[in-house]
């Protein structure tokens, strides 16, 4: 068997996001400016309140951690040429699929983790498999599918925590996973726990997928040229199944993380407060991580801390909460350009 | 290859600028750094973290930094605002006040920071915490029993059934007044919480009832005349969000003659208060009847003349008393006396003060709530109040005077009657207490 060799890491990408950052830092700052704000002070708390202690940093991969995969499913789907904006909704299903195999059997504490992962993972995949089934068969754009499944997932959810999965003593969310199947704290009072470990594991699994076997050759091959995909041999249907599963499962990853991963709740809430929107970031993640599994891991630790780092900027330097959107807004945006500029360039040299 | 080399060109060009930037950055930071001297702290703070509802949202969040900015005034106290934004904001929020040297308190606003708040005290045994509505203390009793009750920590709960049995006597005397037969009340999920609310309101209406017999004997049609079980119309929707439930519930009530309508299910009361509007519009109405009765915040705002009052959780009066309690420093004393959970109501007690947090809404209430309303609409440059604040106040001034005075001192009665313990608003927690009250009134 050929051994997996890890391809030569080009540099251009690197001083690319570099620079993005730096531009998005500076357009940051010129926005605290005109509000009358110091910008140096206020990154100084960023930064601190991000990565200034050893808890801090736990919880900035707290954020991190569904981040990583829900920036898979994005990005695995540009690799295979499609714009895949579901993770939203196989999270929300991967949620409920955890929430339910963690609060409602009992098992083993070994397995039972392992269960309830492995299932909310396969409920995400499952949800992917209708849109992937509707582009393969009829042609349906996967936009448009996706944004509709989304929704139909949030109801679907929202309909079975109430009707099915709801603690009867706090009906606002489901019954809480029994210690059985919760993953370790890898601190006390951290919400970072032992999955972060099973995260990274999975983003380098595709990683090794993706550049390491034949599988995985064929999947890019078709994103890049499917016309020499399919000369080749290549079925594009069963590569579009493919990705579509895979994200599925990346992202149905994600919401079991935050079921039985993410103290103090353990639950799912009806409102789907504590896992809405992971998906939708995923997607500038992915962009900030040029769409690759490894470069997704480093762009959602920066994501996680600019969500956690800027609570102590607000708190210490007085920035409106607004505004400090507005910061991490512009940061995200100008990080994804120049990924934004690729994605349209292959079209038009397509 | 020449391709290769521009991009070279420019990866070296790039590189030599992100350095310089860099450096720049680098020595401005530590210039910062070196002479950066903190703020001289103020000696007293608290921190009030709302949950995901944040500013604006004219309900818990925006009284609880009300009470704060009160507690301001009072105790020469420092309050900083931190706003969650999705629920994993909780434990981190929590943590940034107790992190802060100079904060005393942290107060979590509404049940939804009850894990996170059971968790973050345990963490910060020097610094108090009081949660709103939470359970904080159950879930510690639950996940530690040894270490129960946590001395730092404080749930503060409402009567609510006392609440409703104010709304539920004004809208049966209401009802009496202007001979309808019926007054009805919409309810979310069916959870022990709303029980209370059930309860108390068929509770008020039955008393109400009682009462017109010996006060005002000539009233004897309307909801006077209907049987006793069935007086008070209810339902329970099974959701907090979906609006358009409220209004399913709450038209038939109205069409079957209902006075009033209590709303116990937050938003749904945009339901009902769509169904009002239906009726006024069709019958070119300027002031109830029909009415609604809104819930937790002064809600007699949203439609001006038509809500007759609200059922007002005092969440601003337990941020103040949380603060004063830390302030006199007897936060821990009155933990220890009261499990970890004080409840405020109508002529209750905390630490031998009286000290109440449930009232009907008055026109004092109504203008905080108006400045709240103006607040939320520069905050969110969306219309939030539905006319002019003057126009509002004249408007729930003008319905308010169409009452006539005995009933506002009929309330005002039962309310004096509740405080000195003449009688005793029934509480329903468990199933077989709701189901014994439901065969007495329907």
């Amino acid at each position: 068997m050929k051994r997996f060799k890890i391809p030569e890491v080009p540099m251009r990408p690197f001083i690319q996001s570099g620079v993005g950052v730096l531009l998005g830092l500076f357009l940051g700052a010129l926005l605290m400016v005109i509000f009358g704000y110091d910008p140096i002070i206020a990154y100084y708390w960023l930064f601190r309140g991000a990565f200034g202690s050893v808890s801090d940093i736990m919880e900035t991969l707290a954020f991190a951690t569904p981040l990583m995969l829900t920036a898979v499913t994005f990005a695995i789907g540009v690799k295979t040429g499609l714009f895949n904006i579901g993770a939203e909704g196989q999270m929300y299903l991967g949620a409920v699929g955890a929430a339910a195999a963690a609060g409602a059997i009992t098992l083993p504490a070994g397995l039972h983790v392992a269960v309830a992962t492995a299932f909310g993972m396969f409920l995400g995949a499952l949800w992917a498999v209708p849109v992937a089934l509707l582009k393969m068969w009829r042609g349906v754009h996967e936009v448009i599918s996706t944004i509709m499944f989304n929704w139909i997932a949030f109801h679907l959810a929202t309909y079975l925590i109430v009707y099915y999965l709801a603690d009867p003593g706090r009906a606002e969310r489901t019954v809480p996973a029994l210690p059985s199947a919760r993953y370790p704290t890898l601190m006390e009072g951290s919400t970072l726990t032992a999955v972060v470990f099973i995260v990274v594991a999975f983003c380098i699994g595709i990683y090794i997928y993706l550049w390491g076997t034949k599988a995985g050759y064929e999947l890019r091959l078709v994103g890049v040229n499917p016309d020499a995909a399919s000369y080749a041999g290549v079925s594009s249907r069963r590569v579009t199944l493919l990705s579509f599963v895979i994200g599925g499962l990346a992202a149905g990853l994600a919401g079991a993380s935050q079921i039985i991963g993410r103290p103090p709740a353990w639950s799912l809430y009806a409102t789907l407060g504590n896992v809405i929107a992971l998906g939708f970031d995923g997607i500038g993640v992915a962009l900030i991580g040029r769409n690759h599994p490894i470069g997704g891991i480093f762009a959602a630790v920066f994501y996680g801390g600019l969500r956690h780092g800027s609570r102590l900027m607000e708190y210490r330097a007085g920035v409106f909460s607004e505004l400090v959107r507005a910061i991490n807004g512009l940061i995200v945006v100008a990080l994804a350009i120049p990924e934004i500029v690729a994605i349209i360039r292959r079209r038009f040299e397509k | 290859m020449g391709k290769l080399k521009d991009i070279k060109g420019i990866a070296r060009t790039s590189a030599i600028l992100i350095a310089v930037i860099i450096i720049i950055i680098a020595a401005v930071g530590v210039y910062y750094v070196v002479y950066y001297e903190p703020a001289p702290g103020e000696p007293f703070k608290i921190a009030v973290v709302s949950d995901v509802g944040g500013r604006g949202d004219l309900s818990f969040n925006d009284m609880a930094f009300k009470g704060g900015e009160e507690a301001e005034e009072d105790f020469n106290v420092h309050m900083v605002e931190i706003i969650s934004t999705v629920e994993a904001d909780y434990v981190p929020n929590l943590e940034i006040g107790a992190k802060d040297e100079n904060v005393s308190l942290i107060v979590g606003v509404g049940f939804l920071l009850s894990d996170a708040l059971a968790d973050v005290a345990r963490r910060y045994p020097d610094k108090n915490f009081v949660g709103i509505d939470t359970t904080a203390q159950l879930v510690i009793q639950d996940d530690y029993p040894n270490e129960y009750p946590l001395p730092n920590l404080m749930d503060i709960w409402y009567e609510e059934h006392k609440g409703s049995a104010l709304v539920g006597a004004l809208g049966a005397m209401l009802a009496a007044y202007w001979q309808h037969s019926y007054i009805g009340v919409v309810l979310g999920m069916e959870i022990p919480v709303l029980w209370k609310f059930e309860i108390g309101y068929k509770w008020g209406c039955d008393w109400a009832i009682n009462w017109l017999a010996t006060n005002h004997p000539e009233l004897d049609v309307g909801i006077v005349a209907t049987p006793k079980k069935e007086r008070v119309l209810w339902t329970y929707t099974g959701t907090f969000s979906d609006i358009t439930k409220g209004y399913q519930a709450a038209k038939p009530m109205y069409e079957k003659g209902a006075l009033a309508v209590y709303n116990v299910a937050g938003p749904l009361g945009l339901g009902i208060n769509q169904a009002v509007e239906e009726i006024a519009d069709q019958y070119n109405l300027v002031y109830g009847p029909p009415f609604w009765i809104g819930v937790d915040a002064n809600q007699d705002w949203i439609n001006p003349g038509f809500v007759i009052a609200s059922m007002m959780k005092r969440v601003d009066l337990g941020v103040y008393y949380a603060t004063e309690l830390v302030r006199e420093g007897i936060f821990r004393d009155t933990v220890t006396d009261t499990n970890g959970a004080i409840t405020l109501g109508v002529g209750t007690e905390v630490a031998g003060d009286l000290k109440e947090g449930i009232s009907v809404s008055t026109l004092s209430d109504l203008d905080e709530f108006i400045a709240m309303g103006e607040r939320a609409e520069q905050l969110t440059g969306t219309e939030v109040l539905p006319m002019e604040p003057a126009q509002i106040r004249t408007k729930v001034q003008e319905m308010r005077d169409d009452v006539p005075d005995w009933i506002w001192d009929g309330i005002e009665e039962l309310e004096e009657d509740i405080r000195s313990g003449d009688v005793e608003v029934p509480v329903a927690l468990t199933q077989d207490v709701v189901d014994s009250w439901r065969d007495v009134f329907g």
